[in-house]
């Protein structure tokens, strides 16, 4: 039988072992609700804003009205003013929440009548717009023609000229930063720690043994990888998928631009992330002469891992820090670090390519050596082998 | 193979070891504990690289796709614990080269055979070690090998499993199948094996049919005398092994002539049993090592 439907028969039955365990469907539905959530729980708090009502108290207080509503405008404050005939009838609108803010205007003051409180954008308007009003009043009485006044006042355009401007949905690119990290992270040491699990199991009940009779030592740990990753990825895929339909449904407005590109970099850091892991993870299954110690020798593989999920939130802050560049290009960090630096926007377009180049280099190199260690450590009884001991033996053919 | 060498560190387990299987022959593989007998059969199986020497398939040397005409079963058992017994046996004929369809037909049919029928759905942890090992049997038999490699398949079995074993193992060298087995229970490998091979120390001490490995031990006599005891002690290339109520047990020199002894005998006293003794393997295998 040549190579290829052999390591597809290993393929299978990983998969197939997979679909068959409660724990996997159960991360997949955590993970899927995780996503959802991110998306869909922002919508829901973050309510489409509604404009404040202005009731306006009194001749006095609706003749502001027109500059009310052209200075709010300018302002780009979304307001809706409405008239009331007297204060008896405001402090009833504002306890029903009818009216935002209920104003009563006389000749030396004037009275902003709220709930709780006067936010500091509706303080700054209601302001302005007396200000102008008293002004106009003032300089008229004084016997300044009304089109001077109105010259006098008319605000003098201010520009921004921001040599680096953040992009427009610098808060939703956040978000996604956070959530691809976090999404790659979980993924990542539940698959990775899967395959080191499973090599344990294949040694410490011998199945290996009559495995090895049949098959190479590279077509059962490429198989292994293969099927365990499989399953991760198609994890991956139905918690990304559920997150697009949820952005749907929801119809939010800040999905960030970069999402399109987001997601496919998410889909292949995983693969290379996992192949790098993975490969690791494996050789230091073999290794094992009880299940109980694959945590304890999975220790130094799943450390970087842990560390650079640590260190993403500091990154994601600062994505332009020297470390945080350097970081992203060594491999066991690039997996969680280049998506969130991709969402963030804050990358060249030559790093990606160079950060995968190294990345694949790095998982060809880990995979040749945890073949030699896996392949003479799998068969090996006894207790359990150090990393260098590993590396000296001679494996099965 | 010839000329077979592997070590562990600075201790060698398998030194310049010559063996063969032919068809339809069954060979047993006996020897103490570490004598080389599991390095041997792992070596062949692929399942380690031996140091030095050279093993054939047909004359040509073995590949690793020959191994999947090979069914093997390690002397400590493999199988998934989570996976259905069914399933198991087709998946490992599938990995050996049958298609889907073929694999679970013969699983079915060595489940049958090996009196697994109704527990093919069960998870393999849910069986009965003797069950287990009974899988484990049909893993190594489910693609139809032409060699069987099995390290201790007695052990650990109920006598009727025994039974069953020894059959299959008979019917499968009937249907040309080289079958190569390790055991410590001798009165089996006395019964089964055509050839037997006696490992020591990672060499091969000797090997033949049972009647070829007494041939190559002193002649034994068994001589009951109704008269005095010392008779035997002056007879020119006898020794006295043992005395009891059945007789003297004596050990011929080669060359020693066992009418002497007669002759000796019957001088005594009243000669009421003469005979050479051949013993089981067990016998056999005793003096072998200790010579």
């Amino acid at each position: 039988m040549n190579r290829i439907p052999t390591t597809r028969l290993i393929v299978k039955r990983e998969v197939a072992e997979r679909l068959q365990s409660r724990f996997v469907w159960a991360m997949t539905a955590l993970t899927t609700v995780f996503v959802v959530a991110i998306i869909v729980v922002p919508a829901l708090v973050r309510a489409p804003a509604k404009p404040t009502v202005v009731g306006l108290v009194g001749p006095s207080a609706q003749a502001l009205g027109p500059a009310l509503r052209s200075t709010a405008a300018a302002a780009r404050v979304d307001i809706r003013v409405l008239d009331i005939a007297d204060s008896q009838a405001a402090t009833s609108a504002v306890k029903d929440g009818s009216v935002g803010i209920a104003l009563t205007v006389d000749a030396r003051s004037a009275v902003a009548e709220v709930k709780q409180t006067l936010s500091a954008t509706m303080r700054a308007l209601l302001q302005a717009t007396l200000d102008e009003a008293h002004q106009r009043q003032v300089l008229t009485s004084a016997g300044v023609s009304p089109s001077l006044v109105l010259q006098a006042q008319t605000p003098v355009p201010l520009a921004t000229a921001a040599r680096h401007p953040p992009p427009a949905d610098q808060a939703a690119r956040s978000i996604a930063a956070v959530a691809a990290g976090i999404l790659l992270y979980l993924s990542l040491a539940l698959y990775a720690t899967a395959v080191a699990n499973g090599v344990a199991q294949e040694k410490t009940s011998r199945t290996a043994e009559v495995l090895l009779a049949a098959v190479r030592p590279t077509q059962l740990l490429n198989g292994k990888v293969l099927g365990i990753g499989a399953c991760g990825l198609g994890q991956l895929a139905i918690a990304v998928g559920a997150g697009l339909i949820a952005n749907a449904a929801v119809q939010r407005a800040e999905i960030p631009s970069i999402i399109w590109v987001l997601l496919p970099a998410i889909l292949l850091w995983f693969v290379l992330g996992f192949a790098l892991y993975a490969f690791a993870c494996a050789a230091a299954g073999a290794m094992v002469a009880r299940q109980e110690e694959v945590q304890f020798v999975t220790l130094p593989i799943s450390m970087p891992l842990v560390v650079g999920y640590v260190l993403m939130f500091p990154a994601i802050a600062s994505p332009d820090a020297w470390w945080v560049r350097v970081l992203s290009f060594v491999p066991p960090f690039a997996p969680v670090f280049m998506p969130a630096r991709l969402a963030l926007g804050h990358m060249g377009a030559w790093e990606m390519p160079l950060a995968v180049v190294i990345m694949a280099a790095s998982v060809y190199g880990t995979a040749r050596l945890a073949a030699r260690i896996y392949a003479g450590a799998l068969v090996r009884g006894g207790a359990r082998l150090s990393w260098r001991a590993a590396l000296r033996l001679r494996g099965a053919e | 193979m010839s000329g077979l060498v592997h070590r562990f560190g600075e201790r060698v387990a398998v030194d310049h070891l010559d063996l063969e299987v032919k068809a339809g022959e069954i060979v047993g593989l006996v020897g103490r504990n570490g004598a080389g007998k599991t390095t041997t059969m792992r070596a062949v199986m692929g399942i380690l690289r031996p140091l030095g020497g050279q093993i054939s398939w047909h004359g040509r040397p073995l590949a690793s796709a020959d191994r999947l005409r090979c069914g093997y079963m390690p002397e400590e058992r493999g199988l998934y614990p989570q996976m259905r017994v069914l399933d198991q046996v087709a998946y490992f004929g599938e990995l050996h080269g049958l298609d889907r369809a073929a694999a679970k037909d013969s699983a079915h049919g060595w489940l049958d055979r090996l009196e697994l029928a109704g527990r093919e759905q069960d998870k393999v942890v849910a069986l009965s070690h003797g069950n287990q090992q009974r899988v484990q049997l049909a893993v190594a038999l489910v693609h139809g090998p032409e060699l069987l490699v099995l390290d201790e398949p007695f052990a650990g079995l109920d006598p009727t499993a025994v039974d069953t074993l020894s059959e299959i193992l008979r019917a499968e060298a009937a249907r040309s199948t080289a079958v190569w087995f390790s055991s410590h229970q001798l009165d089996l490998v006395e019964r089964l094996c055509h050839r037997i091979v006696i490992l020591e120390e990672g060499r091969v001490l000797t090997s033949g049919t049972l009647e070829e490995l007494r041939a190559r031990l002193p002649q034994r006599l068994r001589v009951k005398v109704d008269g005095p005891t010392a008779w035997a002690v002056d007879v020119p290339g006898v020794r006295v092994l043992s005395e009891d109520a059945e007789g003297v047990l004596l050990e011929l020199d080669a060359g020693a002539d066992p009418q002497a002894a007669l002759r000796a005998a019957q001088a005594a006293g009243p000669v009421e049993h003469f005979g050479f003794e051949s013993g089981g393997l067990a016998d056999v295998y005793r003096q072998l090592v200790s010579s």
